[in-house]
């Protein structure tokens, strides 16, 4: 089989995964249709981060507002603020809710509003699995191994659960892989402009960003001062100072539409979203009941609301104290770590050992791009993510890791036979249980809230990805997949089992062919530097 | 590069190199320098914002200083035995005065010391390694940002002395081990039998360090050689425990009085054992986690991680030779000693949302600061080309630590089992015993934070130490004492325990009831025959 053959295989065998996984239902509803179970619990719009975004972005185009109706703000509950001027906002960054528009216009025009929002999120996981392999292939990794790295970040990892519904995390990543991308194969102006560009959006997008980019900004500072050495040298300074100036202006759009926005929806430009006081509750009368909600990680933003609401700062959200606890949650625990929800992407770490030893300073910047991200979400009061599939705040280390997986499988399998022998097993198991999170449910509770959750009940509730497995088995809801294409078109022609086991079958499909790729490769030796695509 | 620039350019580097040669030769001066003005500042910030003897710890150190040199009964037999020597001994030196007293200050300055000292030799153990100039400035600086190790310098505990002491005799042991210079080894047992006077964790790091000298010496040279050596470092480092051991017979009749006295902390354990408050005791596992959780708050959770890391990668290093490697193992004998210690149930450690909603003893994890922070510093030497996202990352999280105000040995103090708020007891006496002659009977083992925080005299306090003025006060109570003060109803209060069947105690009346304590006061119709003048001493 020729390559160009296999290549065209594998972008039609990656959109039909995603096209039978992505979530959603048939229709154009309105805001009363979206409040129903049919849509909220039982569908599409499962967590409050996902209605909370579509909220904004319903508003916006259908009532032609930044401000809630109370249809739309009991849609977004429990994820709701409110403003100094007492009216009903959205509780997160607003980026999202624009970039997806042109989904929901499309979607619209098609009869599927919602699942054309969602297909932007995939947009954007696809443009992940492209970055990653040029990412890898810029660092010598060969082609068929960078393309299984990154394909692993995609089906092996809860990154795939957060590519079929209405999250930040892949259009962070994206952001995140075009710095780093562009920072180490280009050294000019241009490229500089974009990634302070994409650091300016990524803010917007997730204000937490703001430190998760902060390894991508010291080093486009560092290429910066390298091209000031350079203009040194050439006595072109003004030149220089010229270009960076341009440089540095393409953030200025992106923070003048933030600080507006801000002012529109919340009186006040510099006032973040996170730090408004957050409604939980809206009585009979549609007045907002605001209340300290206790430590029980509902959501991502219900640790806003344990606090006083007077004292509410950017940085409060995060405490060293939570560290220990952290690391545990998204490492080791049974709820969300990544020993039990994708172990294989650990073996990223390999390849990172390998290209240490002949690229310390790539290691160095991703290390530090990991770092952050880890560090950061470990600190978070809720590393739980509230409900959620694995530790879904860690999707960025995740794409990291694949980079170094893809160097790892570029060594030769006899040198590393153990590592191969690893990766087999650990990749069947992990885009197994990943396959289960994105073609189910992205709502498990975590492990604190199981005592509480199992009194209400009267039975058992699970909180590792067998939760999703029972789901499946149509033990929690009357859905068994919440993907689109089972919904339309599928539900009464095949069992959800059936369903997920084809769709699993064709991520091990795809693997098999990048493993058909490497073995024509005959990649036996260690990485070639100057290795390209 | 442009011509006019070459100059300017030349004497930035220049400043730079003589900048660095101006380190590398007076590194530890420098270190001392900024330190001593870290612990300076520290204090100060402490003792403004009422926090610098939050723990009731800190105030029974201070007056167990202050009983040798003042009171009814002084002398160096107040130095008791619940506690190690060495602190209260140091104290003597200033708590005869009374601002250095209520201030603190005479406890802390040692501390305060011991923080310097154990940040030079933080850097020096680092130069020692061959570590670079990056690495031995992260070392310091992750120990000298480290707002648990800067509120325990601040106050008058015990726990940085153990520090210094005991980073001292791991420093002279790595400089013995590396030169076979003997003096260094007499040095390292000078500082160890130090640390036996301070905290009993020295009484291990004297017998671990011990067992290293045995392997290192029998290895290297022989049995005989190995038996000989460490006689001789087991007679300096041991002279410490010998000498308490000796204290106590002379003392309490007892040699092992400080370990089953009935103020020891086995005496406390043995109770909480009782009411099934010891979980971690036979659970090693158990025991294990509560320290890491320890460490991991009082430390920080990645520093501690990285300092593991960092241990790993000197312990394999074949680059470094093996008598310091080996020696370098000296640094994790606290973290020994308290895991043992707690699966023997000869310590307790608290905490928050593992043992219920408190904290206790929990300032224990920070016995490996120093350990962790050279293990820090040299895997930034060993990673030198990550050391910058190290170094960043430390920053980025030390941000947070400082921002948040994270000191878990602050909680311990004033939310823990630690604690307790004693200040009604105290603001009573201040206000109706300070003008008013007569003394207040009263158990220093259950109330010294009382009497600290009461600001009166010690010679104003008739308690356990007191000797012939205790014995008096308790067969004839209304002769000696014009108040009483006792946990009513808790025969923990020895106190209560001996007076609550005697007659005399009948002629006082309830004044107050708080939480910790009740004040008695003798009835007006007894006060003719109360002495209120110190007249054994005359007698005597």
């Amino acid at each position: 089989m020729k390559d160009s053959i296999a290549i065209y295989l594998m972008g039609i065998l990656l959109i039909s995964i995603f096209a039978l996984s992505l979530r959603g239902l048939p229709g154009n509803p309105s805001m009363s249709e979206l409040n129903t179970l049919a849509w909220k619990n039982n569908g599409p719009f499962e967590s409050s981060p996902e209605r909370g975004r579509f909220a904004l972005l319903y508003s916006f185009i259908e009532d032609g507002s930044l401000h809630f109706s109370l249809d739309v703000a009991k849609f977004a509950l429990p994820d709701l603020a409110i403003s100094s001027s007492g009216e009903y906002v959205s509780l997160f960054a607003p980026g999202i809710s624009f970039l997806v528009m042109p989904g929901y216009v499309a979607g619209k025009f098609f009869g599927a509003a919602q699942v054309g929002v969602f297909a932007v999120v995939v947009c954007f996981a696809i443009l992940n699995f492209l970055l990653i392999r040029a990412i890898s292939l810029h660092i010598g990794a060969r082609r068929w191994s960078a393309t299984l790295g990154a394909l692993t970040f995609l089906f092996a990892t809860p990154a795939f659960a957060y590519g079929v519904n209405l999250y930040q995390h892949h259009i962070s990543v994206f952001l995140l892989l075009l710095s780093v991308f562009l920072l180490l194969k280009y050294s000019g102006y241009w490229s500089l402009a974009v990634v302070w560009f994409s650091c300016a959006v990524s803010v917007a997008i997730d204000n937490p960003n703001i430190f998760l980019m902060t390894p991508v900004a010291m080093y486009s500072l560092l290429q910066a001062w390298k091209l000031f050495r350079t203009a040194l040298s050439r006595r072109s300074i003004g030149v220089f100072f010229g270009k960076i100036l341009l440089a540095v202006t393409t953030t200025v759009p992106v923070i003048l539409l933030f600080l507006l926005y801000n002012f529109l929806a919340y009186g006040s430009a510099f006032q973040l979203p996170g730090t408004l006081p957050s409604i939980s509750v809206i009585d009979h009368d549609g007045r907002p009941i605001v209340e300290p909600v206790s430590g029980s990680m509902l959501s991502e933003n219900t640790l806003n609301s344990s606090e006083s609401n007077n004292e509410k700062t950017a940085i409060g959200f995060f405490e060293t104290r939570n560290l220990y606890n952290g690391f545990y949650e998204h490492f080791l625990s049974a709820d969300r770590g990544i020993l039990f929800f994708s172990p294989v992407i650990v073996l990223g770490i390999f390849g990172f050992f390998v290209l240490y030893k002949t690229r310390p300073e790539i290691v160095s910047f991703l290390t530090a791009i990991m770092g952050m991200n880890i560090l950061l979400y470990s600190m978070w009061g809720d590393p739980y993510g509230g409900w959620a599939f694995g530790s879904r705040y860690l999707i960025p280390t995740y794409a990291v890791l694949a980079i170094g997986m893809s160097v790892g499988l570029s060594q030769s399998w006899k040198k590393h036979a153990l590592f191969f022998m690893l990766f087999i097993p650990l990749f069947l198991y992990s885009a197994w249980v990943n396959t289960l999170g994105a073609i189910t449910s992205s709502a498990n509770p975590p492990k604190a809230q199981v005592l509480f959750l199992e009194k209400q009940s009267g039975h058992e509730e699970k909180y590792t990805f067998m939760r999703n497995w029972e789901f499946l088995q149509g033990r929690y809801e009357s859905v068994q997949s919440k993907a689109f294409v089972y919904q339309a078109f599928l539900k009464d022609t095949v069992n959800a089992s059936q369903y997920f086991a084809f769709v699993y079958e064709l991520i091990v499909l795809s693997a098999a062919l990048c493993f058909a790729g490497m073995y024509r490769e005959k990649q036996f030796s260690r990485i070639f530097p100057h290795n390209k695509d | 590069m442009q011509d006019y620039l070459k100059p300017k350019m030349g004497i930035v580097r220049n400043t730079l190199i003589f900048m660095q040669e101006v380190f590398e030769s007076r590194g530890h001066w420098i270190v001392g320098i900024v330190l001593t003005l870290v612990s300076i500042f520290m204090f100060f910030y402490y003792l403004q914002n009422g926090l610098g003897l939050a723990y009731n710890d800190a105030r029974s150190h201070l007056d167990i200083g202050r009983r040798v040199v003042e009171g009814l009964n002084t002398g160096f037999a107040q130095l008791g035995s619940v506690w190690l020597p060495l602190t209260h001994l140091l104290m003597g030196l200033t708590i005869w005065n009374d601002f250095m007293w209520h201030s603190g200050l005479a406890g802390s300055l040692q501390s305060m010391i011991a923080f310097v000292a154990t940040g030079v030799l933080i850097y020096l153990f680092l130069l020692e390694l061959g570590v670079g100039i990056f690495g031995r400035v992260t070392g310091v600086a992750l120990f000298a940002v480290n707002l648990n190790i800067l509120y325990l310098q601040s106050t008058a505990m015990t726990e940085l002395m153990l520090l210094g002491t005991m980073t001292a005799g791991a420093y002279h042991l790595l400089r013995w081990f590396r030169t076979e210079n003997v003096l260094y080894m007499v040095y390292a047992a000078f500082f160890i039998m130090l640390s036996t006077l301070v905290r009993y964790d020295g009484w291990f790091m004297f017998f671990f360090v011990a067992i290293l000298i045995v392997i290192f010496m029998w290895k290297k040279y022989s049995y005989i050689r190995a038996e000989g050596v460490v006689i001789l470092f087991c007679t300096l480092s041991g002279l410490g425990v010998a000498l308490w051991l000796l204290w106590n017979a002379v003392i309490f009749r007892d040699p092992l009085y400080f370990a089953f006295g009935p103020y020891s902390a086995h005496a406390q354990q043995a109770q909480l054992n009782q009411a099934g408050v010891l979980p971690s005791k036979g659970d090693w596992l158990f025991s294990l986690k509560m320290y890491m959780y320890a460490m991991a708050y009082n430390v920080g959770a990645f520093t501690m991680i990285l300092g593991a890391v960092g241990a790993i990668a000197l312990w394999l290093n074949k680059r470094v030779s093996a008598s310091m490697r080996l020696a370098s193992i000296a640094l994790i004998a606290p973290f020994l000693f308290n895991v043992l210690a707690l699966y023997f149930g000869h310590s307790v450690l608290y905490i928050q949302g593992i043992s219920g909603d408190t904290w206790f003893n929990v300032r224990y994890g920070i016995m490996m600061m120093p350990s962790i922070a050279i293990f820090v510093g040299y895997l930034m030497d060993f990673l030198k080309p990550l050391r910058v996202t190290i170094a960043g990352l430390l920053i980025f999280v030390s941000f947070f630590s400082l921002s948040s105000g994270d000191a878990v040995t602050i909680d311990d103090a004033r939310v823990g089992s630690s604690q307790k708020n004693v200040t009604e007891v105290s603001g009573w006496l201040r206000e109706h015993a300070a003008r008013v002659p007569g003394f207040v009977l009263i158990s220093a083992a259950s109330h010294d934070s009382i009497i600290f925080s009461s600001g009166l005299p010690m010679k104003k306090f008739i308690h356990e130490g007191a000797g012939p003025y205790y014995d008096a006060a308790i067969s004839n109570p209304d002769h000696w004492a014009r108040w009483i003060v006792v946990r009513s109803n808790s025969d923990d209060d020895s106190t209560w325990r001996l007076l609550k069947d005697n007659p005399g105690f009948r002629y006082y009346e309830l004044v107050d009831h708080y939480p910790f304590a009740d004040i008695y006061q003798l009835k007006q119709e007894y006060m003719s025959s109360l002495i209120t003048e110190p007249i054994l001493k005359k007698i005597w």
